[in-house]
This record gives structure tokens, C-alpha cells and sequence, in this order.
């Protein structure tokens, strides 16, 4: 078997690296989503559909000696929202139909806003733990000095 | 060994054998834990269902009971840290996770000023043991 650090020097820094990749990826998701608003033609026929991000823990860790594990955080699905796109009268939009309506993407832009503030702002929590966990470890490596 | 490293290994062993030594030994142990289970819930603060992660109640109780007891030093070995899910955090969002950032982040901040104090106590015991060996303070 690999020899492998039962402790990293930095502690819980593998379960951060996961979270900030996930809210990574979700900031990511939000930009496509309010780039997308307006596109009402796609790869696969129809208006773009608002994406959504749904996440799931990822087991990094058991303790020595039981009790709960260490859980980091992953992507689970990236999926399609079904909500209805809504219905605006345009008859010079090229994608109109006989009767003039277009089917517009169903990417609400407040909830987009409101994802970007969320997701930034698990970002920087998720950093303020390294911070201190780095802090932690320049503390431990001082014992004696 | 030779007598006089026995000797001199009766004079160093006492400072790593108080309980204030030992004590702030198994405290740090419980400190790292503590923050890895706090980078847990912040990392799990959007996961739905999760539940937020502590280290377990039991381990303070052993702690206590053990150095009332006496003889710490020699019974501090077999008592490890565990986490357990918090039963006392009720969720009040609809996804039922039951982490609340502030709470975490407090967590977080109180957690690094015990690990620093503990640190600093973990290195005075060394520094007095170099007072005693070279008979001068540190620069």
C-alpha cells in the first residue's frame, strides 16, 4: 500500500479545496445561465434552459477511532430547470411562430443575481477557513521558538 | 541505556509528563479536529440535508474524568477525539441542512485563539526546560 499522511499539515484543507472547486463551478453555471438569457436557439432545438447546480458530500476522511467522518463536498448533478420559459409577442424575432409568440430561455435574472452573491460568498467563507487553518499551522510549527 | 542519560532522562521526563503538558496535548488533538469539522460544515453549508459536524460531548467529559481521577499522564493515551453529528442544531431551512455560516465562522475564530494559546503553553513548558538546561532565556 502507498504510504499516505494520515494528517495534512494544513488541517481540513483537502475538504476546503473541494467546497471552493463546487462554488467554482457554480459561479461558472450562474455566468452561462445570465450569458444564455436571451438565446433562444440551442444545439439541441428551443430556447436555452436555465441551468441548476445541486451539490452532494463526498466522504474525504474517517477519524481514527469512529464517531462521524469528515465529509468534503462535490457537483452531484448539473440538470436542467423544467420551469416554462416565458412567452413574449415578437413577430420580426426570427425564431417567432406563425402566430408572432417566442419562447424565451427561463433565466430569471434576480434569481441568477442572487446564486452569484450566494455562491461568492460561500467562496469566501470557504477561504477564510484556510486562512486560519494556515495560521493554525505557522502557530504549531513556532512551538519552541 | 547509560547511567548517566538515565539520569538526565529523569530530569527532562517530568516537564512531558505534567498533566498541564499532556493536557494541552490532547486539547490541541481536539483543536485540529475541531477546525476539520468546521471546513466540513462551511464546506457542506449549501448541501441539502447535511448535518453539522462537532467534536463529540464525550471527549470533554473523559477529559475532566480522567484528570480528576489522577494520574492523567498515564491514561491520556488511550482517549482520541471523535466527531458526532451536533444534536442540539435544528434547521430552519427547508432543505433541512442544519449549518448557519455565523455560527461557523464564530466557531472557527474561537477555535484558532484556543489552538494558539494551547501552542503557546505547549511552548513555555519547552522553553522552561531550556531555562534549566543552559541557565538563560531565549532571544
Amino acid at each position: 500500500m502507498l504510504f499516505s499522511f494520515p494528517v495534512n499539515l494544513i488541517a481540513g484543507i483537502d475538504i476546503t479545496a473541494g467546497a471552493l472547486s463546487a462554488n467554482k463551478t457554480r459561479l461558472d453555471i450562474v455566468a452561462q445561465n445570465i450569458a444564455n438569457a436571451q438565446t433562444t436557439r440551442t444545439i439541441g432545438g428551443g430556447p436555452y434552459q436555465r441551468q441548476v447546480v445541486s451539490f452532494e458530500t463526498e466522504l474525504i476522511r474517517r477519524v481514527a477511532g469512529g464517531g462521524s467522518s469528515l465529509q468534503g463536498v462535490k457537483i452531484g448533478a448539473i440538470a436542467n430547470d423544467r420551469t416554462p420559459g416565458q412567452q413574449v409577442y415578437n413577430p420580426q424575432h426570427p425564431d417567432a411562430t406563425a402566430d408572432g409568440l417566442v419562447t424565451m430561455p427561463n433565466v430569471n435574472l434576480s434569481y441568477e443575481m442572487v446564486d452569484l452573491i450566494t455562491a461568492s460568498r460561500a467562496y469566501e467563507a470557504n477561504l477564510a477557513v484556510v486562512k486560519s487553518a494556515r495560521q493554525m499551522a505557522m502557530k504549531a510549527l513556532e512551538i519552541g521558538r | 541505556m547509560a547511567p548517566a542519560l538515565l539520569n538526565r532522562a529523569r530530569v527532562i521526563d517530568p516537564i512531558f509528563q505534567t498533566d498541564n503538558y499532556q493536557l494541552a496535548r490532547k486539547l490541541l488533538d481536539a483543536a485540529a479536529l475541531r477546525h476539520e469539522a468546521i471546513a466540513t460544515n462551511i464546506a457542506n453549508a449549501e448541501t441539502p440535508g447535511f448535518r453539522r459536524l462537532e467534536v463529540a460531548p464525550d471527549f470533554a467529559v473523559q477529559l475532566k474524568a480522567r484528570v480528576t481521577a489522577g494520574d492523567f499522564v498515564h491514561t491520556a493515551g488511550a482517549l482520541h477525539p471523535v466527531l458526532a453529528e451536533d444534536p442540539t442544531a435544528r434547521s430552519i431551512r427547508p432543505d433541512g441542512n442544519t449549518v448557519e455560516l455565523e455560527r461557523e465562522l464564530l466557531a472557527m475564530n474561537r477555535n484558532a485563539v484556543e489552538y494558539d494559546y494551547l501552542t503557546e503553553i505547549v511552548s513555555n513548558n519547552l522553553k522552561q526546560l531550556k531555562l534549566a538546561i543552559t541557565g538563560r532565556t531565549l532571544t
